[in-house]
C-alpha cells in the first residue's frame, strides 16, 4: 500500500472516525470554489483546508489593508497593500501540504459566459460577504450547471449562511445506538430567490417563536437596504429605514403576529451601525458553521442545513430556518 | 484606521481599550486552545498565558491549525505561542509548558488573572480550575467538544451554576467476573486485554487481592473469586519465561486453552451462558483447527456463531471495518483466526523483547504499535473463544484508547462563542451569560439557555474560601482551629486545656470536622491532629483545610494555604487570620437525596491536558466520550435531554424537528 495512504489515515484519523473513510475521499476527490477572502473566509478556508479537500481555488481581487488584519489571520502587517490572495496562499497552503490551491485576482465578472468558465471543473461555490442580488446572481449560475452553493458572511455581531444543493443525497446513521442502520435520505433545495419569498403564515406559534424571526428578518432587511442603496447601512439614520424595511418584510411573509407584530429596534439598531465590520468570534462561528455544513454536503454524510442560518453573536444562539423547500423527494 | 477599527466600531472604545489590558488564563493548546488562541489575539485581547503540559501529535494536524508536521513531539503551548503572535504582534503571550496542578498554580496565581478559559479534555483538570477560580472569584469560561458536539458554559460564583454543582459522568467499572470469565461484548473483551492481561504479562506485577476483596464485598461469585487467584498465581511463573521462543505458546496455551478449560469446569457459570471454546495453538498454526460447536444454554435461543474456524486463512471474522472502502488498509482489515494468532505471536516477541531491554514496565499506550498489537489479537482471540464480534485494529484504537473524534469545525465555533461570553463576563453584563451549545438540532443548531442558579449542596461553589497565609511548618493545626472559633477534641488530655478551649474573649466555639482534600484530619471525637504541624500532616502551600460543620449547619470555610508575606516578623504567629471571617451561611436542610458528598473532591487524575483521552482509569473502562469530560444538563424546560456520547444534548420530542417554510 502507498505510504501516503497510511499517512494520510493518520492525519486525518480523528475526523474518520466521525464522518468514515468514504465521506473523507469524496473531500479528497472535490474542488471547492471560495468568492471573497474577508474573515469569515479565512475561517472556512482554515477548516476546509484541514479537513483535506482536493482542491481549493480562491477569487478576490481587493488588496490587503490594515482592517483586513482584524479578522483575517492569514495576513501579517507587511502585507498591507500586497493583493489579499498573494499574502494568504502560502499560509493556506502550510496548513495542510495535501491540498492543492489556485488563486486568482480577477474581479468576479457575473456574466452568464464568465461565471460559466468560472464554475467549470468546480463542486461546490462559497460565496462570501457578497450583497443580495450578487447571491442571487451567482446561486442561479450555480443551479444551471448543477453546483453545489453556498453563501456566509458576518455583519458586524450577526452572521448568516444560506445553501442551495438543488437536489442532493446523504446518508445518516444514530449513533445514540449501537448498530442503527445507515439511511439515505434525499432533499430538493430552494434557490435564493424562491426561498426568500417564502411565507412563514403556516407556522404555529411555537415554531415561529423557535426561529427567532427578530434576527432573521433584521439580517433579511440589511440585505434589502443594501440592494436598494448599493451601501451597506452604516449610521444611526438608518435605523428608521431598516426598521421599515423589516416590517415590510415580516408583512409580505405573513409572520405571526402574535410572535412578532413590529420589529423591535434592539437588532436594526445594532445592525445600523455595524452591518459593514466583522470580529474574529462571530467569524469563527459562522466560517466553523459554513465549513462543516460544506463538508457534511461534500462528504454526502449528515444532513447539511436546510436552508438559511441565521447567528445574534450577542445572544449567542443560531437557528435554521426551511425557505421554500417542499422537504424530502 | 488601525487592525482594530472593527472590533472598536462593534464592541465600542471602552470594551476594546479594557481588553487590551485584560489579563486571561487560557487552559489547553488543543483542539479548542488552538482556535481560541486565535481568536483572543484577534479580537484585542493584550496579555494570555497559555498553559498545556502536551506535546504536539500527527493526529492533532487536522484541527489544531497552529502546528505542522514538523513540530511533533514539541509542546503544544511553546508552538501555539510562536506560531499565533504574529496574528497581533501588541498581544503578550506567555506560554508555560506545565501541568496546572503543579502547587505553583495556587490561589494568589490564579488570582493574577481578570478571566480564566478552559480548553481541555479531562475532567480533573476542569474541575480542578473550576475550583481554583470559584475560590479565587475569578469569572471562568467552560468548555468541551465531541465530535459536532460541543457546548460552552460561563462561570461566576454565586451568579451561576459552577463546573461542579452538577454531577460528572465517572467511569464505569464493570464487575470483575465479567471482565475475567464472562465477558459477553466486544469492549469487555478490549478490557481483559489491556488492563489486566497486557500488565499481568508485560507491566508493574500487581497485587490482585484488593480487587478481589473489593469484588467479594459487591456481592460477586466466591468460587469465581477463588478460580481467578489460583489464574493470577500462574502469570508469575509465564512471565519468568517470556523471553524463550516458546513464550507465545506458552501464553497462548494458558488463557485460551487452561484457562478457558478451568472456566467451563464450573459448571454453574455456564446454566444460562454459551460456554466459551478453548483454542489450540499448534492447530491453529498448523491448518488442522476447527472451532468446535458452542454449546448452548437450554434455556437461551443459539447464539449466532460470528466465527469462522476454517483454517484457510480466506474467510475472515466480523470486524466491521469492511463497511466502507477503506477495508484494504491493514489497520481496517477485518483479521482471521489465523491472523490473530500470528499477531499474537509476533507482538508478544516484540514486547517481550523490549521489556528485557530495559527491564522496565510496559503500560498501554494506544500509539505505541506493539501494545496495540497485542490488545487487538488477545481481545479477538478472547472474542473467537467466547462468540463474540472481533473488531479490527483501529476499532480496537478508539476502543482501548479511548478516542474521541474531533474536527476543527466545532472547536473553531467553541472558540468563537467563548470569545463572545467572555466579552459579556468582562462587560459584567451578567444577564446577558448564556450557557450555548453546538448541536446537531436541525432548527437551533446553536441553543441556548439562560444560567442556572448554583446547586446550594454543591461542594465547591457554596463554599467560603479564605485565604490563609502562614508557615505549615510550625502552625500547629489546633491552634488554627481555635483562631476560627472551631472547639478541641473531649479526649485530648492536653495541659493547656483551658487556653486550647478557647473560652477566652467569650467566643462562642463551634465543633467541626476538617479535611484536606478528602483525608480527615480532625473530627470533635479524634483530637491527635490537633497538636501536629500542618506539614506534618502533608497539608502544605497550594493544599487547603476544609472546615466541615459538625452539626452541618453552616456551608462549609476553606482555608487555603499560601506562603506568610515578607514583612511577617519571625517571632510572630506562624499564620494570619483575616481581621474578621466571614459569616458562613446556613447551609439548607440534607433534603435532596442527590446531595453530592462534602467534601467532594474527586480523584484527580493529573493528566496531561490533551484532546483525544480522557481520563482512563486502567480497570475502569466506559469513557467520557468528549473532548473534556462530561459536560453537564442546560436548565431548558420545554426541551428533553438526552445523552450522546457522553455529551448531554437538548433535544425536542419529535423525531425529525424540522420547520418547513414555503
Ligand atoms: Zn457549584
Amino acid at each position: 500500500m502507498a505510504r501516503s495512504h497510511v499517512d494520510e489515515a493518520a492525519l486525518y484519523d480523528r475526523q474518520i472516525r466521525l464522518w468514515g473513510f468514504d465521506a473523507q475521499t469524496r473531500m479528497r476527490n472535490a474542488t471547492v470554489l471560495v468568492l471573497r477572502l474577508r474573515g469569515t473566509a479565512c475561517e472556512v478556508i482554515k477548516n476546509i483546508v484541514l479537513a483535506g479537500i482536493g482542491t481549493l481555488k480562491i477569487l478576490d481581487d481587493a488588496e490587503v489593508t490594515e482592517l483586513d488584519l482584524g479578522a483575517g489571520f492569514f495576513y501579517r502587517e507587511e502585507d498591507v497593500g500586497k493583493k489579499r490572495v498573494d499574502a494568504a496562499i502560502p499560509r493556506i497552503s502550510a496548513l495542510n501540504p495535501l491540498v492543492n490551491i489556485v488563486s486568482l485576482s480577477s474581479p468576479l465578472d457575473l456574466s452568464d459566459d464568465s461565471l460559466h468558465a468560472l464554475f467549470l471543473n468546480i463542486d461546490l461555490v462559497c460565496a462570501t460577504d457578497y450583497d443580495r442580488p450578487t447571491l442571487e446572481k451567482l446561486d442561479e449560475a450555480c443551479r444551471k450547471q448543477g453546483k453545489q452553493f453556498y453563501a456566509g458572511g458576518t455583519l458586524g455581531s450577526y452572521g448568516y449562511a444560506f445553501c442551495d444543493l438543488g437536489e442532493h443525497s446523504y446518508v445518516s446513521q444514530d449513533k445514540t445506538k449501537p448498530n442503527a442502520p445507515q439511511i439515505r435520505k434525499t432533499f430538493k433545495y430552494a434557490s435564493l430567490s424562491t426561498a426568500l419569498k417564502a411565507s412563514w403564515s403556516h407556522l404555529s406559534k411555537r415554531d415561529t417563536k423557535e426561529l427567532n424571526p427578530e434576527v432573521v428578518f433584521s439580517i433579511l432587511a440589511v440585505w434589502e437596504y443594501s440592494a436598494r442603496h448599493g451601501v451597506m447601512p452604516n449610521s444611526y439614520d438608518t435605523v428608521h429605514e431598516l426598521q421599515a424595511i423589516a416590517n415590510e418584510l415580516l408583512g409580505a411573509a405573513q409572520v405571526n403576529k402574535l410572535v412578532l407584530k413590529a420589529m423591535p429596534e434592539k437588532h436594526v439598531e445594532l445592525l445600523a451601525t455595524t452591518a459593514p465590520y466583522e470580529i474574529s468570534p462571530v467569524c469563527a462561528v459562522l466560517g466553523g458553521f459554513l465549513a462543516q455544513d460544506m463538508l457534511k454536503a461534500i462528504g454526502g454524510r449528515e444532513a447539511p442545513m436546510a436552508n438559511l442560518f441565521t447567528f445574534d453573536g450577542m445572544g449567542g444562539g443560531g437557528t435554521v430556518c426551511r425557505l421554500g423547500m417542499k422537504g424530502a423527494v | 484606521m488601525g487592525r482594530d477599527a472593527h472590533a472598536r466600531a462593534i464592541l465600542g472604545d471602552e470594551l476594546c481599550s479594557q481588553l487590551a489590558n485584560t489579563r486571561v488564563l487560557l487552559v489547553g493548546a488543543g483542539g479548542i486552545g488552538c482556535e481560541l488562541l486565535k481568536t483572543l489575539l484577534l479580537t484585542g485581547f493584550g496579555h494570555i498565558t497559555l498553559l498545556d503540559l502536551d506535546t504536539i501529535d500527527l493526529s492533532n494536524l487536522n484541527r489544531q491549525f497552529l502546528f505542522r508536521k514538523k513540530d511533533v513531539k514539541q509542546s503544544k503551548a511553546l508552538v501555539a505561542a510562536e506560531a499565533a503572535g504574529p496574528f497581533n504582534p501588541a498581544c503578550k503571550i506567555e506560554p508555560i509548558h506545565a501541568d496546572i496542578f503543579e502547587p505553583r498554580f495556587d490561589l494568589a496565581w490564579f488570582s493574577g488573572f481578570d478571566i480564566v478559559l478552559n480548553a481541555l479534555d479531562n475532567l480533573g483538570a476542569r474541575l480542578h480550575v473550576n475550583k481554583m477560580c470559584i475560590s479565587a472569584n475569578i469569572p471562568l469560561v467552560e468548555s468541551g467538544t465531541a465530535g459536532y458536539m460541543g457546548q460552552v458554559q460561563p462561570i461566576v460564583k454565586d451568579r451561576s451554576e459552577c463546573f461542579a454543582c452538577m454531577p460528572k459522568e465517572t467511569p464505569k467499572t464493570f464487575p470483575v467476573c465479567t471482565i475475567r470469565s464472562t465477558p459477553s461484548t466486544p469492549i469487555h473483551c478490549i478490557v481483559w486485554a489491556k488492563s489486566y492481561l497486557f500488565g499481568k504479562l508485560f507491566g508493574e506485577s500487581e497485587d490482585d487481592e484488593a480487587e478481589f476483596a473489593e469484588a467479594l464485598k459487591n456481592g460477586e461469585n466466591p468460587n469465581e473469586i477463588a478460580e481467578l487467584r489460583v489464574e493470577a498465581a500462574a502469570f508469575t511463573k509465564i512471565r519468568s519465561s517470556l523471553n524463550s521462543p516458546k513464550a507465545p505458546a506458552l501464553v497462548f496455551d494458558k488463557i485460551y486453552n487452561a484457562d478457558i478449560k478451568r472456566l467451563l469446569g464450573m459448571e454453574d457459570m455456564w446454566k444460562s451462558r454459551t460456554q466459551p471454546v478453548p483454542l489450540e495453538y499448534t492447530a491453529i498454526r498448523s491448518g488442522t483447527f476447527v472451532i468446535p460447536e458452542r454449546k448452548k444454554p437450554g434455556t437461551q435461543k443459539a447464539m449466532n456463531v460470528v466465527v469462522n474456524g476454517h483454517s484457510n486463512g480466506k474467510k475472515a471474522v466480523n470486524g466491521s471495518g469492511t463497511a466502507d472502502s477503506a477495508g484494504g488498509l491493514k489497520d481496517r482489515k477485518a483479521l482471521s483466526l489465523e491472523d490473530n494468532v500470528e499477531l499474537f505471536a509476533s507482538s508478544v516477541q516484540r514486547l517481550a523483547k523490549r521489556q528485557a531491554a530495559t527491564s522496565q514496565p510496559l503500560s498501554f499506550d494506544k500509539d505505541d504499535d506493539d501494545a496495540l498489537d497485542f490488545v487487538t489479537a488477545t481481545a479477538n482471540l478472547r472474542a473467537i473463544c467466547y462468540g463474540i464480534q472481533t473488531k479490527t485494529r483501529w476499532e480496537v484504537k478508539e476502543m482501548a484508547g479511548n478516542i474521541i473524534p474531533a474536527i476543527a469545525t466545532t472547536n473553531a465555533m467553541i472558540s468563537g462563542l467563548i470569545v463572545l461570553q467572555a466579552l459579556h463576563l468582562l462587560k459584567k453584563s451578567y444577564d446577558r451569560m448564556r450557557s450555548v451549545y453546538v448541536r446537531t438540532k436541525p432548527t437551533a443548531p446553536l441553543g441556548v439557555s439562560t444560567m442556572a442558579p448554583p446547586n446550594p449542596y454543591c461542594a465547591v461553589c457554596r463554599d467560603v474560601y479564605v485565604p490563609f497565609p502562614c508557615n505549615p511548618e510550625i502552625a500547629v493545626l489546633g491552634d488554627v482551629l481555635r483562631a476560627i472559633g472551631i472547639a478541641k477534641a473531649e479526649d485530648e488530655d492536653d495541659d493547656n486545656d483551658e487556653e486550647m478551649n478557647g473560652a477566652e474573649e467569650g467566643k462562642v466555639m463551634r465543633e467541626a470536622y476538617v479535611y484536606e482534600g478528602n483525608r480527615l484530619l480532625f473530627e470533635p471525637e479524634m483530637g491527635e491532629n490537633a497538636k501536629k504541624t500542618l506539614a506534618y500532616m502533608g497539608v502544605t502551600w497550594g493544599k487547603s483545610l476544609t472546615i466541615m460543620d459538625y452539626d452541618g449547619k453552616v456551608v462549609n470555610l476553606v482555608l487555603v494555604l499560601l506562603p506568610l508575606p515578607p514583612d511577617h516578623g519571625a517571632d510572630a504567629k506562624p499564620f494570619v487570620m483575616p481581621s474578621t471571617l466571614p459569616t458562613l451561611p446556613a447551609r439548607p436542610p440534607p433534603s435532596a437525596p442527590s446531595a453530592p458528598p462534602t467534601p467532594a473532591k474527586p480523584t484527580l487524575k493529573r493528566s496531561a491536558p490533551e484532546d483525544d483521552e480522557l481520563i482512563d482509569d486502567t480497570r475502569a473502562i466506559k469513557r467520557i466520550r468528549t473532548e473534556g469530560g462530561a459536560v453537564k444538563a442546560p436548565a431548558e424546560k420545554e426541551t428533553t435531554i438526552r445523552e450522546e456520547n457522553g455529551v448531554l444534548i437538548l433535544d425536542d420530542d419529535e423525531e425529525d424537528n424540522v420547520i418547513e417554510l414555503d
